[in-house]
């Protein structure tokens, strides 16, 4: 990063420099207060810019009822309204440093390695808390609509922890931006998602096997319903198949066989 | 004005239990206290009353739409034949409108309930085929009336017994009844001759298939064609139900265990 913003300080520093040169002093605190004045203006065309985008595609209408929006409702504001006057400050900022750089107030050292490197830090930080709290709730708000059918209080715990996984993440990644050492909470996030996959994995193997069996056997169909067939010493006629099991029926009693068994076995199709 | 509401008194008179349909919440709440059964049918259990019956279909007419739902109540033991039930309705608006008194044992059963819960195939699938029955009985193939047949569920031994006519169109291929481009399909292969084969989960088996039911002993009302005939015989023979939209009266029929069991009005839906 460091190395990145000394190659670029030359010519931003050279601009102010080349103003001065151009104009006479008084010149420059004009260009200054200029500058200051279209960075407001441009401030609030991005402040506008901004809210109409995020109008348009919806967010406020998606944002709606999760956590983040119903607190910043009680303060009598809205997601898009901060999204946009952040969006804004930031314009007035820059503006602002330009200006200040223009009219040579105090150090321009200072300005650029102090603001220029926490800046847009602090800004990325506060959008990725804004982001996870919403994707957070709104994920949870979508887990729990699927698993609605499901009525077992445990299913609720799933949402539970796909929220709190999300603010995790987002948590992570602002206190990353703002410098803060999260090696140890980037170490328990691995042990985390490690425990995530190989726990899943475990649980999941023989789901997985009969799935990848069913996915040939539906593109292939080596045997269709109402073909009689024998697999694994089960001897009937096929009712259904999908992804992941075979029914297969005689005399009133249905088999309902995992695929990996189906493909381990064989099949001997009985042709009559 | 007296005469009025002693009449009214004496219509509510000693009921064992009520049945509504399709309430909206306010008027689920104003039974809450009932001690006696009460019973809600509707589409879906929008008031998440504990004792539900769920209709397959919006049975325009409001006798059958009564009938399937105390059909359905009886059969989930939730009222008995002997109770006097009254159904709150909605017939012509859309708030509740028709009340009758009914006692649920009144009808002799005429296994539609039967027809959508205890069939092989998953009543959601009967909806589906039902569904599209109707719609290509009211649109025809280019305004012509169309016949069908659809054998639905036990297709592993309706396949087993029955022979291909000619290519099966749907073979290795895995569309079900209910996905969106479904309908427009069975429409034009319903100038194919021969049945549908529709598996208990909705997938589309076969068309072209040439059933082969014996039909021997198949009693289905004199009039109805051959169709109607291997229809009965199919379902007599295996665990499936066939429904069969007829060529030449329009009328779109269910039958299960060789029995008639249903008969629509495409025009009534």
């Amino acid at each position: 990063m460091s190395s990145g913003h000394r190659s670029t300080y030359p010519a931003q520093i050279d601009a102010p420099g080349l103003i001065r040169d151009l104009f006479s002093e008084k010149g420059a605190v004009a260009i200054a207060v200029v500058v200051l004045v279209i960075g407001a203006i441009a401030g609030y065309l991005a402040w506008r810019g901004t809210r109409r985008f995020l109008v348009s595609q919806g967010v406020d209408d998606a944002v709606e009822g999760t956590l983040f929006e119903r607190t910043v409702n009680n303060v009598g504001l809205s997601t898009v309204g901060i999204l946009s006057q952040l969006m804004a400050l930031a314009v007035y900022i820059v503006s602002v440093i330009v200006a200040v750089n223009v009219a040579q107030l105090g150090d321009p050292q200072l300005f650029w390695t102090r603001f220029v490197d926490l800046l847009p830090r602090l800004f990325i930080a506060a959008l990725a808390i804004i982001l996870g709290l919403i994707v957070g709730d709104k994920a949870e708000l979508v887990v729990n609509e699927r698993l609605k059918s499901v009525k077992l209080p445990e299913a609720s715990l799933l949402a539970e922890v796909v929220k709190y996984s999300i603010y995790y993440i987002a948590a992570l990644v602002a206190l990353g931006q703002l410098g803060v050492a999260t090696a140890a909470l980037l170490i328990l996030l691995a042990v985390y998602a490690f425990g995530l996959v190989f726990l899943s994995g475990l649980a999941l193997k023989d789901l997985l096997a009969a799935g990848a069996a069913g996915m040939y056997l539906l593109l292939t169909q080596p045997y269709s319903i109402g073909d009689e067939v024998k697999i694994d010493g089960t001897r009937g006629i096929v009712q259904e198949i999908n992804v992941f099991v075979t029914h297969v029926e005689s005399d009133g009693e249905e088999y309902i066989i995992p695929n990996q068994r189906v493909f381990k076995s064989g099949i001997v199709r009985i042709r009559g | 004005m007296s005469g009025f509401e002693d009449f009214l008194d004496q219509f509510a008179a000693d009921v064992d239990g009520a049945c509504l349909f399709s309430p909206s919440s306010s008027v689920y709440e104003s039974f809450d206290d009932l001690d006696r059964p009460l019973v809600v049918v509707g589409p879906e259990n929008t008031v998440s009353a504990d004792d539900f019956v769920e209709l397959p279909l919006e049975f325009s007419n409001p006798t059958e739409r009564v009938r399937f739902g105390i059909e359905g109540a009886v059969q989930q033991g939730l009222v008995d034949e002997e109770m006097t039930l009254l159904c709150a309705l909605k017939s012509f608006g859309d708030d509740i409108d028709t009340v009758m008194r009914v006692r649920a044992g009144e009808f002799s059963r005429s296994g539609v309930y039967d027809l959508f819960v205890n069939s092989r195939a998953e009543s959601s699938v009967v909806r589906n085929v039902l569904e599209v029955a109707v719609e290509l009985g009211k649109k025809g193939q280019k305004g012509k009336p169309v016949g069908a047949l659809f054998v639905v569920g036990d297709a592993g031994k309706v396949m087993n017994k029955s022979r291909p006519l000619s290519y099966n169109p749907f073979e290795k291929s895995h569309v079900h009844v209910g996905d969106p481009i479904v309908n427009v399909m069975l429409k034009e292969f319903s100038r194919l001759d021969g049945a549908f084969v529709i598996s208990d989960s909705g997938k589309i088996v076969s068309a072209y298939r040439y059933l082969e039911p014996s039909a021997q002993g198949v009693d289905i009302p004199k009039g109805l064609g051959t169709r109607h005939m291997a229809a009965a015989g199919v379902t007599r023979d295996t665990n499936a139900i066939a429904i069969v939209l007829s060529e030449s009266d329009g009328l779109v029929r269910a039958f299960k265990g060789g029995e008639l069991i249903l008969e629509l009005d495409p025009e009534d839906y």
